[in-house]
């Protein structure tokens, strides 16, 4: 089956995000709620004698950096079953209380394969986060089933 | 001297692995008793990394690295050895609907080997296939040791090969690296290059071997009731 879809849709960006500004207390709740315990995310005075000089976000803080509303009107669809098969993160630099994050996303790849269960479709969005100084601080590939 | 390769198996190059190439030899390194490989063949899914040279971790492993590649076909499955860059010209390996017929004569043809893999799976092995359309000519071999097969598939692939004759091969399939070497190959003859790997697959001296852990028979209360 030859995919039908617009091949310019591919790496061009479709969603910016207004900057989100990261607390303390974000971090602070964050880590309260996977369980997190490291000092170099939870104790300022532990961090600070740490790597990183201050306090630093787990690197999964990454993923809870959301889209925007329209964000799944730009996904292409193939079929009418589908679902969100995972996500890959590339961690670059730590987020730190008070920074302010945004986000920009696009169509990274869109590809085709076939398993047990049949031929699937896969489209891969990705999501690079920024600090206010226009840093890159993670990667974040969205990854999603179609079932043709 | 023989060899023992696992001839199927992805790195993280494959969409759907994580597993980086140093980690799985290190990890051959480490159960060296337990899956006695000699070296491992990368078989990424729908592509060929032809730039791609392992051999400082060759040296520091001690474990050869070939490369290869997992087709996806009419058919189902196909490991190709021997990718030659007339073979990526003549065909679009991300095509997952590639005609088997002409992966195997024409592979054969341009000096390679095409082996279906996992025949036994569902929707991709070739006896699915081979219930709803003739079945392929000039297949030389399959691998019937698959380390992902679920239950029933890897004694359906046996049964396809007592049907047509063809030789057997094993490989892990490993997407992780705990998986590495599992199922492998054992040749009679020395292998050292891709070339001597698909002189050894058409000559047929070779057969799967199965380094699978077998689970320890389970204590049989009903026995204590019979009692």
């Amino acid at each position: 089956m030859a995919l039908n879809y617009d091949p310019a849709l591919i790496g061009r960006v479709f969603e910016n995000t207004d900057p989100v500004p990261v607390s303390a207390e974000m971090v602070t709740n964050f880590c309260q709620a996977i369980g997190e315990n490291n000092p170099l995310h939870s104790d300022p005075e532990a961090a600070a004698r740490g790597p990183y000089g201050s306090l630093v976000a787990p690197p999964s803080f990454a993923v809870t950096f959301r889209n925007g509303q329209h964000f799944f009107q730009h996904v292409p669809r193939f079929g009418k079953q589908g679902f969100d098969a995972g996500k890959d993160v590339e961690f670059v630099a730590p987020i730190r209380p008070g920074d302010s994050i945004t986000l920009s996303s696009h169509v990274k790849e869109i590809y085709e394969k076939t398993g047990r269960t049949g031929s699937m479709v896969f489209v891969i969005v990705r999501s690079t986060l920024k600090n206010q100084r226009g840093e890159v601080v993670a990667h974040v590939d969205h990854r999603f089933m179609n079932r043709p | 001297m023989s060899t023992i390769l696992d001839l199927h198996s992805h790195s993280e190059a494959s969409e759907d692995s994580r597993a980086p190439l140093e980690a799985y030899l290190n990890w051959l390194k480490l159960r060296r008793a337990e899956r006695p490989v000699d070296g491992i063949v990368l078989t990424e899914h729908r592509q060929f990394n032809r730039a791609a040279d392992y051999r400082a971790l060759e040296d520091r492993f001690g474990i050869l690295v070939l490369k290869a590649s997992e087709v996806e076909t009419d058919y189902g499955h196909v490991l190709v050895f021997g990718v030659t860059d007339e073979m990526t010209r003549r065909f679009d390996f991300t095509d997952v609907n590639l005609p088997a017929a002409r992966v195997i004569d024409e592979v054969a043809q341009m000096g390679g080997i095409a082996i279906p893999c996992h025949p036994g799976r569902p929707n991709v092995g070739l006896c699915e296939h081979y219930t709803r359309k003739p079945p392929l000519e000039n297949v030389v071999a399959v691998e019937v040791l698959n380390g992902g097969s679920r239950k029933g598939e890897d004694e359906r692939s046996e049964q396809l090969v007592r049907s047509f004759g063809y030789a057997a091969i094993g490989g892990s399939d490993s997407h992780l690296v705990s998986l590495i070497g599992l199922c492998a190959t054992r040749f009679a003859h020395d292998i050292r290059t891709i070339e001597d790997l698909v002189r050894e697959l058409r000559q047929g001296a070779y057969k799967p071997v199965d380094f699978r852990p077998r689970r320890n028979p389970v204590a049989q209360p009903v026995a204590e009731e019979v009692k």
